[in-house]
């Protein structure tokens, strides 16, 4: 085990060069969510122990979007879970993850109790869209009356009022891009890309601060994931801070200030976004970005490790085609940081 | 069953444990204050079943044998007594003991229901064997006749049988054992179609392989485990099946002690206040009933995990 | 839009109704062929039943001469044929354990079980649907432990053990209730009459219909509370009970829905240990009477009505369900 947290607190965390031509949020903006040295583990049957998430620090400022990228299985959706206390009951976590900024004052989310989490910060503070979305909705109810229901109980005072509530619902549908008559449908009867406006819909009902995007844009063509990152960028616009977590670093590229690159459930380099794909300190980031068909389609050889059965030291070792350091803890240089050399 | 608790979210720093980690996700429920109670696992239910079942056993067949009376004296003197040391379970409108009647009682019911259960499985093993190899129309026409089965209350057609065969115990046994075998049936059908569809019968079919070789190497292996807790789980039905039956009267004529004719008398005594003749013959239902099902949900957990065992739920 | 589906999926309900009636017309002819199959090859004699008593006065003369002009020496295919056919006309025969038209029978008979049996049932779905949600809930707390094991040991009580438990607590210990009966001796049928003699029946019968649905209640919520429809609905910051009634509960009845269909026979036992221990006069004590006196047509009749029962509950269950969830297209 790693002992305690391996970021330094005194530098500036995550910052990156700012896009302030856009109007984004600036490098020093406040912190509205902090993770030090988040570790998740699974107990399954049998002894045996997944440890998902291992050592994981970020900071997401205010009016910004970090993503988190990583191939699928190296932890990041237990990460969203884990932010929100959806982990199932076999999990256990070290570290803190706090909530900060403007909408309510600090609080550590890891130790709060369900039922603060459940009256005060999901959905109210923290949004998650979730992964495969159209799952996420209950089968037996329209899209309409889920996100009427949602209206009503976060964003309406105790006497109800019908015309404000269906206003709002008309408003939330049109700022996802969702027609009218596509909220009358019934989840099934959801394309993949609607049910994932649905789903973002009901994330936003409740005007929270900071919202989660697990995988947004998976399973989506090229139109769709582009109005996905359009989206998400007009809620960092609109002063709202975004975690993506995404396996696309194409759509990450697009959408995101901030990169934090994740591997077998550590993150491995981080930095601003332009920065690091255009010059990748690690040799996975490197190979994620020979992945790609700009990068010449050329896979990393070898699979990742089993979460299960973590080798000692670099997890990346044994696909690393460069000189192992044999170091782990991510090492911070101006405002980037990498976990090698 | 989501057995997995762990302590609620609640920022108690005694919830850290070694190293700083602390449990995080629960199961979703409000419970308060439960604990991780440890359960007892399916060897060791089997296990409390058997030996549950084993003490009534022992008792339904040695105590008759050892009280050396004929549990039908009566004892006019001693009638619609309360349990006492002379009588632990009280004695009857005649003065018979119940002690010594319950026991000779539980021994037929057992007896009868033990035969049933036998009955319907072999039946329902062989329709369903049949219907699921041959297939074509002998298997609609048997599932037609499973739906028929099922269709009428099986209680309502053991009674048809029993009131066409007045008085005959062979009756009573063909009405439970013809009309239990449908959902056996069912169950070996499915399970042999399965069969079927595997590519390794196939090949074995194609390889040459004897039609026997095929029934002993692939057909009772998959099919003998199914039938046997089949057989298991049929018994608690076919005990309470006979002791309708014997409570309606017309079942076992009412001299004869079963669970069902003891009950039958107790509906009188019972206004006359001796609620020991409910009591007991009831408890002892209750509790073979009880650790069969037990014996069975057990073997099918431990023996059969994950194969259809919600057919059986 | 709505409307158009709406009557697309009408339209596919009415279809599957039919077919699925259609399917029942070869069980219930199954079912009767049954019932006379094993009269014919039973070794008693029709003619004690038509007789009684006189059977053995009459002499042998006036036997055979009954015999032929009742057919009772026909096969008893033919006689199963000649019984279907004025079935068929409306003729259900004469009950002799009665001494009426089987119809008649039936119609005095039958509102009685449907007031107990429905009572029962409605009873049994609001406690199993009330208490399965609360000890899905508080899962693993004391209240689920003691309402489950009490549940799985009611699993093993059999209805006429219950409703002696209950006559002598309820009636013969605390003199609550009346013992049986539809009123007391004598009395006037009235509503106040019948609802307290009702009251320990349906009680009873309800209580042994509930550790299935109970328990069923609560395991497929406590599966659904698992379930990412049901974890969306928790990170949207939804209420628990929003979470638990809108979203985990729609699910969980679905199933639900179907065992209640599929648990009818059931239901129709218990009916006929419940009447016959309370002497009540519905049509399940019908059968123990017509059976003890081998009254063949009133047990024929009763036999293809409780299959139509069935069949008709589980018919009614998977409209229900096609009904409710929007995902079945109503052609399964």
């Amino acid at each position: 085990m790693n002992p305690g947290p391996n970021v330094d607190h005194g530098q500036a965390v995550l910052a990156a060069a700012g896009r302030t031509a856009s109007g984004r949020g600036h490098r020093d903006a406040e912190v509205v969510l902090a993770a030090d040295a988040v570790s998740v583990r699974l107990r399954l049957s049998g002894g045996r122990t997944v440890r998902a998430v291992n050592d994981v620090s970020f900071r997401l400022r205010r009016g910004r979007v970090l993503a988190l990228v990583g191939e699928s299985g190296s932890g990041k959706s237990v990460l969203a879970s884990t932010i929100l206390g959806l982990l199932p009951g076999n999990a256990q976590v070290r570290g803190s993850v706090t909530l900060g900024g403007a909408g309510g004052e600090p609080m550590e989310l890891l130790r709060a109790s369900e039922r603060v989490l459940a009256g005060r910060v999901r959905g109210r503070r923290v949004g998650l869209v979730p992964q495969s979305a159209a799952t996420h909705l209950t089968p037996v109810r329209t899209a309409r009356a889920q996100l009427a229901e949602v209206v009503r109980e976060l964003a309406m005072g105790r006497r109800r009022d019908r015309s404000r509530e269906a206003l709002r619902v008309e408003e939330l549908a049109a700022e996802v891009g969702l027609a009218p008559s596509e909220l009358d449908r019934y989840p099934h009867e959801l394309s993949g890309g609607m049910a994932q406006r649905v789903v973002t819909a009901l994330a936003l009902a409740g005007d929270p601060p900071v919202v989660i995007a697990d995988e947004p844009t998976a399973g989506l063509d090229r139109v769709l994931v582009d109005r996905t990152v359009d989206l998400l960028r007009a809620l960092a616009t609109g002063g709202r801070s975004v975690l993506l977590i995404t396996h696309d670093l194409a759509a990450a590229e697009s959408a995101a200030d901030d990169l934090a690159v994740m591997y077998a459930g550590r993150l491995l380099e981080v930095g601003p976004v332009g920065a690091v794909l255009a010059d990748p300190w690690h040799d996975y980031t490197r190979g994620l970005l020979g992945a790609l068909p700009a990068g010449g389609l050329v896979p990393i050889p070898g699979q990742p490790p089993e979460l299960t059965n973590l080798p000692e030291g670099c997890v990346f070792h044994h696909r690393c085609p460069g000189v192992c350091s044999g170091d782990v803890t991510l090492r911070w240089s101006g405002e980037r940081a990498v976990a090698c050399r | 069953m989501a057995e997995v608790r762990t302590k609620e979210r609640t920022g108690d720093p005694g919830g850290v444990g070694f190293g700083g980690w602390f449990d995080a996700g629960r199961v979703w429920t409000r419970a308060r204050g439960s604990r991780r109670r440890a359960r007892l696992t399916a060897r060791q239910r089997l296990f409390v079943g058997i030996a549950v079942l084993a003490g009534l056993v022992v008792y339904a067949v040695l105590v008759p044998i050892i009280a050396g009376l004929d549990e039908r004296l009566v004892d006019l003197a001693a009638a619609g007594s309360a349990p006492s040391l002379e009588h632990p379970f009280g004695t009857d409108q005649a003065g018979r003991d119940l002690f010594v009647r319950t026991a000779a009682g539980l021994r037929v019911s057992l007896l009868i229901a033990g035969l049933c259960a036998v009955i319907s499985t072999v039946l329902g093993v062989a329709v369903g064997a049949v219907a699921g190899a041959v297939g074509g129309w002998v298997d609609r026409i048997v599932m037609r006749l499973v739906d028929t089965v099922n269709a009428v209350p099986h209680l309502l057609l053991g009674i048809v049988i029993v009131a066409l065969y007045r008085g005959s115990v062979v009756a009573i046994v063909a009405s439970i054992a013809l009309t239990h075998w449908a959902p056996v049936a069912r169950l070996i059908r499915s399970e042999v179609l399965s069969l079927r569809q595997r590519e390794f019968v196939d090949a074995a079919i194609s390889g040459g392989a004897s039609r026997r070789w095929v029934i002993r190497r692939h057909f009772l292996p998959a099919v003998i485990p199914q039938a046997v807790l089949a057989a298991v789980l049929l018994l608690p039905h076919a005990v309470w099946h006979e002791s309708a039956l014997s409570f309606l009267g017309l079942g076992l004529p009412p001299h004869r002690a079963s669970l069902g004719t003891l009950l039958d008398e107790a509906r009188e005594s019972l206004l006359l206040g001796s609620w020991w003749t409910l009591v007991f013959p009831s408890l002892m239902l209750v509790v073979a009933t009880l650790a069969v099902a037990a014996c069975g949900a057990a073997w099918r957990d431990h023996v059969l995990p994950r194969r259809r065992a919600e057919e059986w739920a | 839009m709505i409307t158009r589906l709406g009557r697309d999926r009408r339209r596919a309900v009415g279809r599957m109704a039919v077919r699925r009636l259609l399917l029942a017309v070869p069980v219930l002819v199954l079912t009767s062929v049954v019932v006379f199959g094993l009269a014919a090859a039973s070794p008693f004699d029709p003619l004690v039943g038509y007789l009684g008593d006189r059977y053995l006065t009459a002499g042998a003369a006036e036997q055979q001469q009954l015999r032929d002009t009742l057919g009772l020496d026909d096969p008893w295919y033919e006689q199963y044929l000649r019984w279907a056919g004025s079935l068929l006309s409306g003729d259900l025969g004469t009950s002799r354990s009665y001494g009426q038209p089987v119809a008649d029978v039936l119609a005095e008979r039958l509102p009685w079980t449907v007031l107990l049996a429905g009572t029962a049932l409605v009873l049994a779905v609001a406690t199993a649907l009330m208490l399965g949600v609360w000890t899905a809930w508080r899962q693993g707390g004391v209240a689920d432990r003691v309402v489950t094991a009490v549940a799985h040991a009611l699993e093993g009580v059999p209805p006429f053990v219950v409703a002696l438990a209950a006559i002598g607590i309820f009636a013969l210990g605390l003199s609550w209730l009346p013992v049986a009966g539809l009123t007391d001796a004598g009395a006037a049928v009235s509503v106040g009459q019948v609802s307290r003699h009702l009251i320990l029946p349906a009680g009873v019968l309800a209580v042994s219909q509930l550790p299935w649905l109970l328990l069923h209640v609560r395991q497929s919520l406590i599966a659904a509370f698992g379930e990412d429809h049901v974890v969306g609905a928790r990170a949207r910051g939804l209420p628990a009970r929003t979470v638990v009634l809108r979203h985990a509960l729609p699910t969980a009845l679905l199933p639900f829905v179907t065992l209640v269909g599929t648990r009818l026979p059931e239901l129709v036992t218990g009916a006929i240990l419940v009447e016959s221990v309370f002497s009540w006069p519905g049509v399940a004590a019908a059968v123990v009477r017509s059976a003890m006196q081998v009254d063949f047509p009133l047990l024929a009749a009763l036999t293809l009505l409780a299959a139509v029962v069935v069949l008709l509950g589980s018919l009614l269950a998977d409209v229900v369900y096609t009904v409710l969830d929007p995902r079945v297209a109503a052609d399964g």
